[in-house]
C-alpha cells in the first residue's frame, strides 16, 4: 500500500488536508457546498518595524482575493 | 494464649473474602467516555459525546483495532476509514473519518481527533465511484511525482469509503 510512502513527498498537514479534501468530495450533494468552505484557507501577513505595520499581504493574492471574512461557527 | 491463636486464625480467614473480585467478563460493568472532535465543530459542541460506550472500532495505522474499558492508555493514528461505536443499547453508530488521532486516557476517557468525519449516511456512493476513477486516472497517468502520490492517497480514501458504504 502506498500509504507508506507518502511521507516521502509530503508532510503529515499536507497528508490529513487531502484526506480531508477527499472525504469532503465524497459527501451528498446538500452537505457537500458547506463542506467545501471548510477546506478553503487563505493567509496574509504583514510587516512590523519600528512599531509599525506596514502592508497587508495576501501569500497568494490571486487565489485569496475571493475569500472573505467568516464568522466563526 | 488460645484466644491469640484464634484471632490470628480468624484473620487470616477474613482476607479471603475482601479479595472476591467484583469485576466479571461476562457483565461489562466499565463504559467508555467518549468525545469525537472535529476542528469545525469545538469543544463545546463535538460531533458526539456519550458517557455509555462499551466499545469503539477504528481503522489506526497500526491495523484496525476495537477499544474496550480499561484500554491501556494509547495513542494511536488513524487511517481514513469507519469509526463503530457500540452503545449499551446495543445500538452502533458509524461515522467515516479522514484520518486524526485517537488517544485513550487513563480512566476509560477516549478521545478522538479527525480532520473530517460524517455519518455513513451523508455520502453518496456515486460521487465515491467518479471520485475513485478520476483518481486511479491521474495516479496512473504521467503527472509530477506529487500528482500522483496525491491521487493514490484520495484513491485510498475512496477505496476505504467504499468498502464502508458497502458493508453498512
Amino acid at each position: 500500500m502506498s500509504s507508506a510512502t507518502w511521507r516521502n513527498v509530503f508532510t503529515y498537514n499536507k497528508y490529513a488536508q487531502i484526506t480531508a479534501r477527499a472525504v469532503r468530495q465524497s459527501l451528498k450533494e446538500s452537505e457537500r457546498v458547506v463542506a467545501e468552505k471548510r477546506g478553503v484557507t487563505a493567509l496574509k501577513y504583514q510587516q512590523w518595524e519600528n512599531g509599525v505595520g506596514g502592508q497587508q499581504v495576501f501569500l497568494n493574492p490571486e487565489e485569496d482575493k475571493g475569500v472573505g471574512k467568516s464568522a466563526a461557527v | 494464649m488460645s484466644a491469640l491463636r484464634m484471632l490470628s486464625s480468624a484473620a487470616r480467614r477474613a482476607p479471603s473474602t475482601l479479595t472476591q473480585q467484583r469485576r466479571g467478563y461476562a457483565e461489562v460493568a466499565d463504559k467508555i467516555s467518549l468525545s469525537l472532535v472535529l476542528p469545525h465543530q469545538g469543544i463545546m459542541q463535538a460531533i458526539f459525546t456519550s458517557q455509555d460506550v462499551v466499545q469503539v472500532n477504528l481503522t489506526a495505522a497500526t491495523g484496525d483495532m476495537g477499544i474496550l474499558a480499561n484500554h491501556v492508555p494509547s495513542i494511536e493514528a488513524l487511517r481514513p476509514g469507519l469509526i463503530e461505536v457500540i452503545e449499551s443499547g446495543n445500538s452502533s453508530k458509524k461515522w467515516f473519518a479522514s484520518g486524526g488521532f485517537a488517544t485513550v486516557h487513563p480512566g476509560n476517557k477516549l478521545t478522538i481527533n479527525v480532520v473530517e468525519a460524517s455519518p455513513l449516511e451523508s455520502f453518496s456512493s456515486e460521487a465515491v465511484r467518479a471520485n475513485l476513477q478520476e483518481a486511479l486516472k491521474v495516479a496512473a497517468g504521467n503527472g509530477s511525482e506529487e500528482d500522483k502520490m496525491e491521487a493514490r492517497i484520495e484513491a485510498d480514501v475512496y477505496e476505504a469509503l467504499q468498502h464502508a458504504l458497502g458493508s453498512k
